[in-house]
């Protein structure tokens, strides 16, 4: 992404849609990690996506959180651009993300016509 | 405009009138008709405006920002209070769901003369296996263009001869007879309700991303959500002129959604009959299907998951498997044999609890310029939204006393 674009980065990232290079929607950015807050020059480091990432996220998150399984971390440096959307520069299944489906798929495709 | 474009808008117009009108709008505007006469017309019309508004704003959002209306809540209310919202739609699209196969099932019991719980069932099997082989945009021609059946109450609504002055009386709001003041103000939240249902605004939004809605097809919201809504909105007056001319004077109350089929025999004979049946079970039996599915994009989208009709059912799993899911925890809530028409008052009243946390991101978003660029909701749109979204506050707060304090519309 362009170095000089500005982002908001909790109404611009946060709880966006995370897309792969394929083009498939692969989870939310449920929460981020940052450093350096504390030198005066932030940088987001890392994506979470989904389980306990949504501990974080309030009262009905905890218990969320609590259910679901680990989060997936994904390294800002996987990130190829940010619109409405966050754009990755890897397939889903490289960065662990969308396992969700393949779980399920084995169950749902064995209806004639999946 | 090409002839070929012109088809294509006259069919989304058809289509949308077909599927505007759904069990809500059905028990709602009967029930108003039966018990106030055409006092309530003026709140059809607000109603209608309301989701024209909407629509309009999120048809928008998904053509310019290709964000769908779960997109939206998550990332303008956060996970909580998005979660939140999940749930509570949730809830409503089920209880919708669940109504609007009873309706179903009730239309093949009055066409079929089988009895209503074997029906049930069938009428879920049926609809998922619509689902699953239809492609979208056949789902949504083959249940709008049969719910046009519908347009046999407008017939019979002319063929009956209302008194035209106090139809049209029925268009200003004022003092009202025939009810106490609880039970008029419950039919005027439900009738709004009804008209505003939030599901039709999930559906409406993902349906767009589905069709890949781009900026050539703003026109194409524009006259689909004003036109088709608009005049899907004539069907609901035809609803209630009907129900007051017949009803209201033999004081029929609509408890049983097999009445207002009799209306169009009364006016139409046996051919009007079968009109009304077919057209209900497709209006009807498209909204339980809107519904199953507003309930999987909501949830893959407040998740992140990969969504759509237009993927492989294997390869959307998850979505795939939250419509079945629905359908088959609907199918349970219909089979308890609980009474279809007091859970579309239910499912009704709840929606209107719904509708806010709905509402106000589409706002928010179709005024930000970073997902919008120009085609940012210019004054009349916010000048509306705005005011419409006071309207949903005030009967998202009255909603539930209402419900109690009448005993559900019965005083």
């Amino acid at each position: 992404m362009s170095k000089h674009a500005e982002v908001d980065i909790a109404l611009g990232i946060l709880d966006h849609q995370l897309v792969d290079s394929n083009g498939v929607n692969c989870g939310k950015v449920d929460d981020l990690e940052l450093t350096g807050l504390d030198s005066g020059s932030p940088e987001v480091v890392e994506i979470i996506v989904g389980g306990n990432a949504w501990r974080k996220r309030g009262l009905l998150g905890r218990l969320a959180g609590r259910l679901a399984g680990d989060a997936v971390h994904v390294p800002w440096a996987e990130v190829d651009s940010v619109s409405s959307v966050v754009k990755l520069k890897r397939p889903a299944s490289e960065l662990r993300l969308n396992r969700g489906d393949p779980r399920w798929s084995r169950l749902v495709g064995k209806v004639p016509g999946s | 405009m090409s002839m070929k474009n012109f088809l294509a808008i006259a069919l989304g117009i058809l289509s949308a009138i077909g599927g505007f009108v759904d069990i809500g709008d059905l028990v709602f505007n009967t029930q108003a008709g039966a018990t106030f006469g055409f006092q309530l017309l003026w709140v059809v019309v607000i109603g209608v405006v309301g989701i024209i508004v909407y629509s309009e704003m999120c048809g928008r959002v998904a053509a310019v920002a290709k964000r769908p209306v779960f997109d939206l809540v998550r990332e303008r209310a956060g996970f909580g209070a998005g979660l939140s919202t999940l749930i509570a739609s949730q809830i409503v699209n089920l209880l919708t769901c669940a109504a609007e196969i009873g309706g179903v099932a009730i239309c093949l019991q009055l066409l079929s003369g089988l009895p209503y719980r074997l029906l049930i069932p069938l009428a879920v099997v049926g609809l998922a296996v619509a689902c699953w082989v239809l492609r979208f945009e056949w789902i949504e021609r083959v249940f709008g263009y049969l719910g046009l059946g519908l347009l046999v109450f407008a017939v019979a609504a002319i063929k009956l001869h209302p008194d035209w002055g106090s139809v049209a009386h029925g268009f200003v709001p004022g003092q009202h007879t025939g009810g106490s003041l609880p039970v008029y103000l419950y039919f005027v939240v439900g009738l709004l309700g009804a008209a505003m249902t939030p599901y039709e605004v999930y559906f409406y939004s993902s349906g767009a991303v589905e069709d890949g809605w781009g900026l050539k097809e703003l026109g194409l919201n524009k006259v689909t959500s004003m036109i088709g809504y608009g005049l899907g909105g004539f069907l609901s007056f035809a609803l209630m002129i009907v129900a007051g001319v017949l009803f209201l004077p033999q004081k029929i109350d609509p408890q049983f959604l097999g009445t207002p089929p009799l209306a169009a025999s009364d006016a139409l004979g046996q051919v009007g009959l079968l009109l009304a049946l077919v057209g209900i079970l497709f209006a009807v039996g498209g909204a339980a299907i809107e519904t199953s599915f507003s309930g999987a994009y909501n949830t893959a989208q407040f998740f992140g998951w990969r969504w759509g009709k237009k993927e492989r059912p294997a390869a959307a799993s998850r979505f795939t498997l939250t419509w079945v899911v629905i359908f088959a925890l609907a199918l349970l809530v219909v089979m308890t044999g609980y009474d279809p028409v007091k859970l579309t008052e239910y499912s009704v009243i709840f929606s209107v609890v719904a509708l806010p946390l709905t509402y106000l991101p589409i706002l928010l978003i179709a005024n930000d310029r970073t997902y919008m660029g120009s085609n940012v909701n210019g004054r009349l749109a916010n000048v509306l939204g705005v005011l419409y979204f006071i309207v949903i506050i005030a009967i998202a707060f009255a909603a539930i006393p209402l419900l109690i304090v009448t005993n559900g519309g019965q005083g």
